[in-house]
């Protein structure tokens, strides 16, 4: 893949070591002059010294038809525009914004971001799975929040506890991806047997999480089944 | 919501000129800036709000510097990315009848094609206004 990394410090650099082990095509493209001299350096590729705001900056960098342009820059509208400029004016495939204010994250993907990170964003997002809800239900989204991954603790008293899942009645909405029953993790098919104290990982779309959700939770008998 | 405002941001010698010259003419007038004392620039005719406060947060454009009553907005910070960034905020969020930005950066102007932004070039005017003087001289 052909990567672009604009601004960003440490952890333009972390990334960038990242990427070249899997040998992927990394250019860089840094407007503090010092700091790019250590990433040429120290990683052994091409710094351009430059704003990567300035379209004339990423024509010189010859960014285009990147897969992927990544904007680490500690300024959240320098990022924005930066991306902005790399998917309107040199055809890259998916822009990735990082931001520091977490108001920004839903903001910048309806402007036209395709992916947005916010390290307070995910914080609170962790804590919130981790403590609220107390290990029952967590839930992870990707895609940008087109697909809901969501892990379930089985209760005894749930009506799946105990049963096949090819006798479970499983709605077309919703599938479930693997099982965590410590210490081991089982691909599931309709053989697999659904155990109490299981944990469940399970797909579905937004709209239909929480009827999946409802669903893997039901615990009286439904329609004789 | 009526939309009869009409909101300069960035107080500069342009921003807060813009601001006068619309006030002057009978317009609800309401300027905006991250830094009160460049409200000095504002002249004594105007009449007009004056807003301290960052128009790049969401908050502060809705509840300070009242932007879903703007019909026309007017974005002359000194910062190209900011100025850009703010238009399509009010473009694709907003939905401002009339929105104008000033830019020195040209390449600016790629990014706001297909909207209805109209973007003002310092550098475009000066040229303009440069070669019209060499022509009466020459003439």
């Amino acid at each position: 893949m052909k990567i672009i990394i604009a601004n960003g410090t440490h952890e333009a650099d972390f990334i960038v070591k990242k990427f070249k082990k899997e040998k992927h095509q990394i250019t860089i493209i840094n407007s503090d002059k010092n700091f790019g001299d250590y990433m040429s350096s120290s990683n052994h590729i091409p710094v351009l010294c430059g704003d990567p705001t300035k379209a004339y900056v990423l024509e010189d960098a010859d960014v285009w038809d990147a897969d992927v342009f990544i904007a680490l820059s500690i300024n959240d509208i320098d990022n924005y525009v930066a991306c902005i400029t790399a998917k309107k004016l040199f055809n890259i495939k998916r822009v990735v914004s990082v931001v520091r204010n977490p108001k920004r994250v839903d903001l910048f993907k309806t402007l036209g971001i395709d992916s947005v990170i916010c390290s307070t964003y995910l914080l609170g997002e962790s804590i919130k799975n981790e403590s609220i809800l107390e290990d029952f239900i967590k839930t992870i989204s990707i895609e940008n929040e087109k697909i809901v991954i969501t892990e379930i603790l089985i209760d005894k008293e749930y009506l799946l506890s105990n049963k096949l899942i090819k006798n479970a009645e499983i709605p077309s909405y919703l599938n479930i991806s693997c099982i965590y029953r410590e210490p081991d993790v089982i691909i599931a098919n309709g053989d697999t047997l659904i155990l109490p104290d299981d944990k469940l990982v399970i797909a579905t779309t937004p709209d239909n999480h929480q009827n999946a959700v409802d669903f893997i939770q039901r615990k009286e008998l439904n329609n004789g089944a | 919501m009526k939309k009869n405002k009409i909101v300069v941001i960035g107080s500069g010698r342009l921003g807060a000129s813009i601001a006068a010259m619309l006030s002057n003419e009978g317009n609800d007038v309401l300027i905006i800036d991250k830094d009160g004392t460049s409200f000095r620039k504002l002249s004594d005719t105007y009449s007009g709000y004056d807003v301290i406060g960052d128009a790049t947060d969401l908050s502060i454009l809705e509840n300070e510097a009242l932007i879903k009553e703007a019909k026309e907005v007017i974005i002359t910070t000194d910062s190209d990315n900011i100025n850009l960034f703010i238009a399509h905020l009010c473009f694709h969020i907003y939905d401002v009848p009339k929105i104008y930005a000033r830019f020195s950066d040209t390449d600016k102007g790629k990014l706001i094609e297909n909207t209805t932004i109209k973007a003002i070039y310092p550098f475009i005017l000066s040229l303009e206004e440069f070669m019209n003087m060499r022509g009466e001289k020459s003439s």
